[in-house]
């Protein structure tokens, strides 16, 4: 029989979320529409319309050495013309953010190639060549994984994520990226790393409170699912727990 | 170290949304107005006037959070975002005003009030030996970052 895979337990909403983000045969719903130049700007790598700096010369061009690995991967579009390495980095607010780092980190394994995640208590980045980096932000931000008001570009000066959110329903920014506008549009005045941009990049309106809560990837007990309301997953984990402890002595299980 | 000899009653006020200034200086000044409020400070995250760290590190971090409001005829500039606001009162009493002037002013969101604790130091520390000396007021304990140069406001009664 072919492995399936199950991609996590739980039977919550928050499971369902979680393994509908990263399962690669499920589209995710497109939420909002953002222009290439638009991810460019707030990315803040190169400017918009110039060309890609390249770190080596393309793959075509140069004498590559008889290896195996090579012919079976195909290299991305941004590593066959060369591009240096760049980066992206969310910040997701704890208060029903629609992701969280190691479930990015997840999704973005399952869903792309070529790339290198980091993931961090509050933060994750992830690098890969700048041409590449562009599709994957663009889909990063387009689609349900982000929510204007709740997720972040954030290069630098990341606090925030488990702060309370401001007045206006923001997660906490100490640069203002972005700001959200009497009629309720969220505009980036700002690049990822909090350089001010030539003109403001909209991301449209939050979403309401119904939908952040129903597309959370995260337990909260005051503001969404319990983790402990979650039977599976407390299951799960503690069979991880009980496993990897009992590792280093005998690694059976009872 | 001096005895605490300044043992007043305490209460800390916590909106569920960090405010804005505009509505932090609203509540400030109606707070102001309560009589035997000794000592008040604003807490919150930081909003730095240049970008700390990153590949932006000391260029201007324009912050409209950063503003300067008017508190009691006090003009000072809001350094953070206010997220909680201890307060020094002279009796439980005034608390009592503070939690009815909380309980008609919060109305779009919940707030707490704790009350009893010490969520404001009354005793120098060694940093605040180094820096004031062994004669300090002891009205200055606690409110203000030893390391900070700017001293505390001081709103005049009414």
């Amino acid at each position: 029989m072919a492995y399936k895979p199950q991609y996590g337990p739980g039977t919550s909403h928050v499971a369902e979320n979680r393994r509908r983000q990263m399962n690669p045969d499920i589209e995710l719903d497109k939420v909002r529409n953002v222009t290439d130049e638009d991810i460019v700007l707030i990315l803040g790598h190169r400017a918009p319309g110039s060309a890609y700096p390249t770190a080596h010369p393309p793959l075509a061009e140069q004498q590559e050495p008889d290896c195996p690995i090579r012919k079976i991967v195909k290299p991305t579009d941004g590593a066959k013309a060369g591009d240096r390495v760049r980066y992206v980095q969310f910040v997701d607010s704890m208060y029903n953010g629609p992701s969280q780092p190691y479930q990015r980190t997840y999704t973005e394994c399952y869903r792309f190639r070529g790339i290198d995640p980091g993931t961090l208590s509050g933060r994750q980045i992830v690098e890969c060549r700048e041409r590449d980096l562009e599709g994957y932000a663009k889909w990063l931000i387009e689609t349900e994984m982000f929510d204007p008001a709740l997720t972040s570009v954030r290069g630098a000066t990341v606090h925030g994520h488990s702060l309370r959110l401001a007045e206006d329903g923001l997660m906490f920014d100490m640069l203002q990226r972005c700001i959200i506008g009497d009629e309720g549009v969220v505009t980036y005045v700002k690049d990822q790393i909090g350089e001010p941009l030539d003109r403001a990049v909209s991301l449209g309106k939050p979403l309401d409170d119904a939908w952040v809560k129903a597309h959370s990837t995260i337990f909260h007990s005051l503001v969404g699912s319990s983790y402990r309301d979650d039977k599976e997953y407390i299951e799960y984990i503690q069979r991880i727990h009980s496993l990897r402890t009992k590792y280093g002595f005998m690694p059976v299980e009872e | 170290m001096t005895e605490a000899a300044f043992d007043y009653p305490q209460c800390r006020i916590t909106p569920l949304r960090m405010l804005k200034p505009d509505s932090a200086e609203a509540l400030l000044n109606e707070v102001v107005k309560i009589p035997g409020i000794r000592r008040m400070m604003i807490n919150g995250p930081n909003l730095p006037r240049t970008v700390p760290y990153g590949p932006a590190r000391g260029k201007p971090n324009p912050n409209s959070n950063r503003k300067v409001i008017d508190v009691g005829g006090s003009e000072f500039e809001l350094h953070v975002q206010v997220g909680t606001i201890i307060l020094e009162v002279l009796d439980e009493s005034v608390t009592q005003k503070i939690r009815a002037l909380c309980d008609r002013f919060f109305t779009k969101f919940p707030y707490q009030l704790q009350t009893g604790k010490k969520y404001m130091k009354t005793q120098p520390t060694t940093a605040d030996y180094a820096k004031y000396g062994p004669n300090v007021d002891p009205s200055l304990i606690g409110l203000v970052d030893p390391r900070n140069k700017e001293g505390p406001i001081i709103i005049q009664g009414r």
